[in-house]
């Protein structure tokens, strides 16, 4: 290839049961390009450094403007969005992986069921209304809740903040950071903060709020910035509180 | 109504093993160090006016196995579970904090390998041979006095202030003493001067004796 390049090691596999491979791929220098951008070149000639035609990689992306969380993977080592990593930023060559805490379905694409069947262990959920209508307007909140509560919203479960966690892994049963902040936006919701004492249990059961081990990677590799060391030692206020009611009876 | 903070043992034990870690286990080393830092009055003054006056106290054994050993024991051993969950990143993520997480765990190992020893060769020992007990002083010259064990003192010293001091610094956040990002920053300073200081104690003890 001639001129300046783009160089990519990317981790590949073709089955979620078979051993993983590396293979390296050359593409054209072009300004801009950002790591999503630069596989679709790849996937228009897959051919590797070597010049074997091979199958194109395989990985997930959706909205291309780091909202869904849909093409988290590890580039150069650290979790981030595919979609708003610029390649003028990085290192070469580009070395890309899936994320290692979730399984592979093939190439860098994983499955990440369990960050929603965590989701749904915490009741990262607000009940509005049951099968009849309640006839009630939406609770005002204030700015100042709504300004702490918008930080949270912005969690798009990308799986970035579990890869990071020393904590976190398929065979553990820690829920993770995302799921925690969850109850910490759910619980500070007017109407969500009706099912708090629910939510405070679950965290406070097996894999709950006490299997964080304060290396605080999560925050810094968010890629929306969530506070969620934060909301995790909210919630360590909330739960004392909890387990004050628990043992002791209620205020 | 059942409730998963009675019923499921989890959390009630790891808030165990967190309050141990601070009360009375953390308290004691404060009190051990600086119970120590007296080596520097002279054998004398040591034997009698700080390891007499501990030895006189009534029902001494009962609190050193109900407030010493017993706490202790537990949060050692709950400790080393906590540890069987942790998955390897030290490379990946070089971030202070990160770096922490693994040394509090593998101070915990240390200082437990440190402790056996520690304890065996003056609680322990002192049981069969009442002369360590009556001259604390010289035993403790005899020992610092060669390097290998002196090197092993000041890495279980360390170790213990340590983790100590990370574990007061987990452990504001664990409870929800400090949440936002300055709170848990500055209390983090607090707690690395707080290490600082009681290894300068520490170590001024253990040089008391050799001086």
């Amino acid at each position: 290839m001639m001129g300046k390049t783009i160089d990519l090691q990317i981790r590949r596999q073709d089955t979620p049961y078979s051993p993983p491979y590396w293979q390296t791929f050359s593409i054209p220098y072009r300004e801009g390009h950002n790591i999503v951008s630069a596989l679709m070149v790849i996937r228009e000639h897959p051919l590797t450094q070597e010049g074997q035609l091979v199958d194109p990689v395989v990985w997930e992306f959706n909205c291309m403007e780091e909202v869904c969380g849909a093409c988290s993977m590890v580039i150069n080592g650290k979790p981030r969005q595919a979609c708003s990593t610029l390649i003028d930023s990085l290192e070469q060559p580009i070395k890309l992986e899936p994320l290692g805490k979730f399984p592979v379905v093939r190439d860098l694409m994983i499955d990440r069921s369990k960050i929603f069947s965590d989701l749904k262990r915490v009741r990262a959920w607000i009940e509005i209304d049951g099968a009849w209508d309640i006839h009630r307007g939406a609770p005002r909140i204030s700015p100042e809740t709504w300004k702490e509560s918008y930080l949270y919203s912005r969690c798009m479960s990308c799986g970035c903040c579990m890869e990071a966690c020393p904590q976190y892994g398929m065979e553990k049963a820690f829920v993770g950071p995302a799921a925690l902040a969850a109850v910490r936006l759910m619980n500070n919701h007017p109407t969500g903060s009706y099912h708090q004492q629910q939510r405070l249990h679950a965290i406070m059961g097996d894999g709950g709020l006490s299997d964080c081990g304060n290396t605080q990677n999560c925050v810094r590799v968010c890629p929306k910035q969530i506070p969620l060391t934060t909301a995790i030692g909210e919630l360590g206020r909330q739960t004392t509180l909890q387990l004050l009611r628990d043992l002791f009876g209620k205020s | 109504m059942r409730t998963a903070s009675i019923d499921n043992r989890n959390f009630l034990l790891r808030r165990l093993h967190s309050l141990f870690g601070l009360l009375p286990v953390g308290g004691f080393l404060i009190f051990h160090l600086w119970e120590n830092s007296q080596s520097r009055f002279g054998q004398l003054h040591y034997n009698e006016q700080v390891v007499g006056w501990l030895q006189s106290l009534n029902y001494l054994t009962l609190m050193e196995i109900f407030v010493i050993a017993l706490p202790l024991l537990f949060h050692a051993g709950y400790g080393l579970v906590i540890i069987h969950g942790a998955e390897g990143n030290w490379y990946r993520y070089p971030w202070l904090h990160n770096r922490f997480y693994w040394l509090q765990r593998i101070s915990g190992i240390g200082i437990l390998l440190f402790l056996v020893l520690h304890v065996g060769w003056t609680r322990i020992w002192g049981i069969w041979q009442p002369e360590i007990k009556a001259d604390l002083f010289s035993h403790m010259q005899l020992l610092l006095g060669n390097p290998v064990t002196f090197l092993l003192y000041l890495t279980g010293l360390l170790l213990a202030v340590f983790h100590l001091c990370n574990g007061l610094w987990t452990m504001a956040i664990s409870w929800g003493l400090t949440t936002s990002v300055d709170a848990q920053r500055y209390w983090f300073y607090f707690c690395m001067l707080l290490a600082l200081t009681l290894s300068a104690m520490g170590v001024h003890g253990m040089l008391g004796f050799i001086a």
